[in-house]
């Protein structure tokens, strides 16, 4: 009953309904507005929220999050523009099918089974978690220590071209998270004498820097790309469409869930992993595939939504982000006090049950929303870049003072800001810096107190490993994905797929 | 898939510089970090901030190797393709914005800021510039100053009285 109860509190308290209403229309347009990342809009939020009752916030925040992964799909749709990565797929056959005059139908039919997608994962979150959770509390600080070390391995896929590149951004996160006074000795880390530094870095000063100001300054180099208008016809999808399509949809947010709750992967790959699925699956479409099938619309966009639900089990569970908009999350839920991991479904399980509440009633007004004010919609999405990037620094500044009121954090978002662009600019990702920001203490702390339980000896901390099952399952994975991007596998992989 | 010709990777310039001073700062980083506790146990303050340096050590150092292999990319120069003029502009307004943003105040360094950039990027009249400037300002400021009391820098402006006459107006 105590779970219905939280469940339900912001359902009916109008403040927190309020928050998800706006949280979710906001994040339609961030998800939308190509150069706009969720990632981004939720780390400046954090700026503007922490000081919030955590209730509040995170209303807000989940409903952004939830808004920005299906809001990508309505610039693929109209501008062939994807507004986020997990909206690639979707661009294949929604603009096909725009130019075919068919945008408010392609338009209707993605948010109906985007948000099929956005329940399924809910449903599966709130079943899964509390096993997984309970399972976790056997944890060991070796196994603590091996659950940072693979979100750590996240660079992986979070790398790009080049796994170098992807290291060096990481391991910069996870140093950037050791300096401060040390939480176990009270010495000092890289604080260079300076007392402001004993607190350590803001995480959210760097966030705000890498993805707020380091993108807006990458988007000044499109600043003239001219925006194609398309026509807008009905949106409300037919019921035969709905029926028929339901099965594949279903199919597909199974694919997306599973694919969300892997740390590494996403909405945007669990959206191509569907896409596949569904050109397999669907023997003869009415339209080929990339021409316009609305099998090609709807399995990507029930995935992508899906993956939501997915990324937030080892994220409430186990406090391993599953990607770079997770890995914020995660910030943001620590600057809240809360401390996401296996303990909180048993101390504040009122929390979880508020998140999963939340995460439906955020996906009921994807609903409202995604087949209401698509005239408005099309007006917003297509403000200059000139007048947009100056409000995003401006955000970006005022966020960063923010967090306390002072603005040395100003020249930390700064500095990472500039560093940052420059990092993109070299093809080096800047979701591993954040990743690495957030995992730091986790990984460090639990190393150490897994060699102080072993007397300071990696032999005996290596033996012992293979004493407890859990522990060998946990380094049989790390070694597994560890193998899985090494040079060798992919050279491998590629003769195999192109022989 | 043999018909296709492989993509040719090419160096942006100042890339090879850029790695460079990567591996730079990495070594100075494992030096502070030596310097924590030295190499005297795995469980010291010291030991994990190491270790993160020396990989970033090595992954520099792949990288500025690689960067030596690779040949410079043909017609692209620093200045316009890497550091275009506008995105310098920019950064110099935004540190501006950021020196004068505690004495001057929030209203006024956002407002010249706003102004300068929107007019420097969109390139229209100034009228319509300060209209959209205006009016943008006015929604920042109510949203997070009036709704989210989010504390902004007073500066010169005498901010809290103009508030309380405002608000006197309305009793």
């Amino acid at each position: 009953m105590d779970a219905f109860n939280y469940f339900a509190m912001s359902w009916l308290s109008p403040e927190l309904l309020g928050l998800t209403a706006l949280g979710t229309f906001l994040g339609i347009y961030v998800g939308a507005i190509p150069g706009l990342s969720v990632t981004m809009a939720v780390s400046i939020l954090i700026s503007f929220t922490f000081s919030w009752d955590v209730n509040y916030a995170l209303c807000l925040m989940v409903g952004v999050y939830m808004g920005g992964v299906y809001g990508g799909s309505r610039t693929a749709i109209l501008l062939n523009i994807p507004g986020a990565p997990s909206a690639i797929a979707t661009a294949l056959d929604g603009y096909p099918l725009a130019k075919k005059g068919l945008a408010g139908e392609a338009i209707g039919l993605s948010t109906i089974m985007s948000v099929v997608g956005g329940f399924v994962g809910i449903i599966v979150l709130a079943i899964a978690a509390p096993t997984v959770s309970e399972f976790a509390i056997t944890f060991q600080p070796r196994d603590y220590m091996m659950l940072g070390v693979l979100g750590i391995m996240l660079v992986g896929s979070l790398s790009g071209s080049s796994l170098a590149r992807g290291i060096f951004a990481g391991a910069l996160g996870l140093l950037i998270g050791t300096v401060g006074l040390d939480p176990m000795t009270a010495e000092e880390r890289f604080t260079f004498g300076v007392v402001e530094l004993w607190d350590g870095i803001n995480p959210v000063a760097v966030m705000i820097g890498m993805f707020g100001i380091s993108e807006a300054l990458h988007q000044l180099h499109h600043m003239n790309k001219a925006v194609v208008k398309q026509k807008i016809s009905r949106i409300i999808p037919k019921w035969s469409d709905i029926k028929k399509y339901m099965p594949l949809s279903l199919q597909t947010s199974f694919i997306g869930v599973i694919v969300g709750a892997l740390p590494g992967t996403g909405g945007d790959i669990a959206a191509l992993m569907a896409y596949d699925h569904a050109k397999r699956v669907t023997k003869n479409p009415k339209v080929p595939f990339g021409e316009g099938a609305k099998e090609g619309l709807i399995a990507p966009e029930s995935a992508n939504n899906a993956a939501v639900g997915g990324a937030y089990i080892p994220m409430l569970t186990l406090g391993i982000p599953g990607d770079a908009v997770t890995a914020v999350f995660i910030g943001a839920l620590f600057i809240h006090g809360l401390n996401p991991g296996p303990l909180l479904l048993i101390e504040q399980p009122h929390m979880f049950w508020f998140t999963v509440g939340n995460l439906t009633l955020a996906n009921i007004f994807v609903l409202i929303f995604g087949l209401t004010g698509i005239r408005l919609f099309s007006k917003i999405v297509e403000c200059p870049k000139g007048i947009l990037i100056p409000l995003i620094f401006l955000l970006s500044i005022v966020g960063a003072y923010a967090i306390n009121n002072a603005i040395t954090d100003i020249w930390w978002m700064l500095a990472f800001g500039v560093f940052g662009y420059f990092m993109r600019l070299y093809g080096f990702p800047v979701g591993p810096v954040i990743l690495g920001v957030i995992l730091s203490s986790l990984t460090d702390e639990n190393w150490r107190r897994a060699i102080l339980s072993e007397r300071g000896s990696v032999g005996d901390l290596f033996i012992n490993l293979f004493h407890s099952p859990l522990s060998t399952v946990l380094f049989s994975v790390i070694v597994l994905i560890l193998f899985t991007q090494s040079p060798i596998w992919t050279k491998w992989l590629k003769r195999k797929l192109f022989r | 898939m043999s018909s296709q010709s492989p993509m040719i990777k090419t160096r942006k310039p100042g890339e090879r510089i850029f790695c460079f001073l990567l591996v730079l700062g990495s070594v100075y980083l494992f030096w502070q970090a030596y310097n924590i506790s030295g190499f005297s146990s795995l469980s010291s303050p010291g030991a994990f901030p190491l270790a993160a340096s020396a990989a970033m050590i090595l992954a520099s150092c792949v990288t500025f190797l690689n960067t030596l292999k690779v040949p410079a990319a043909k017609d692209v120069r620093f200045v316009y393709h890497c550091f275009p003029p506008v995105i310098a502009t920019i950064m110099a307004l935004i540190l501006i914005y950021s020196v004068v943003l505690e004495s001057l105040g929030f209203i006024l360094t956002s407002f010249a800021f706003l102004f300068i950039s929107i007019q420097f990027l969109y390139r229209r009249s100034p009228l319509i510039t300060l209209a959209i400037t205006l009016f943008a300002l006015i929604v920042v400021y109510i949203i997070f100053r009036l709704v989210f009391q989010v504390v902004l820098p007073e500066g010169i402006v005498p901010e809290r009285e103009i508030l309380s006459s405002i608000k006197s107006l309305w009793r």
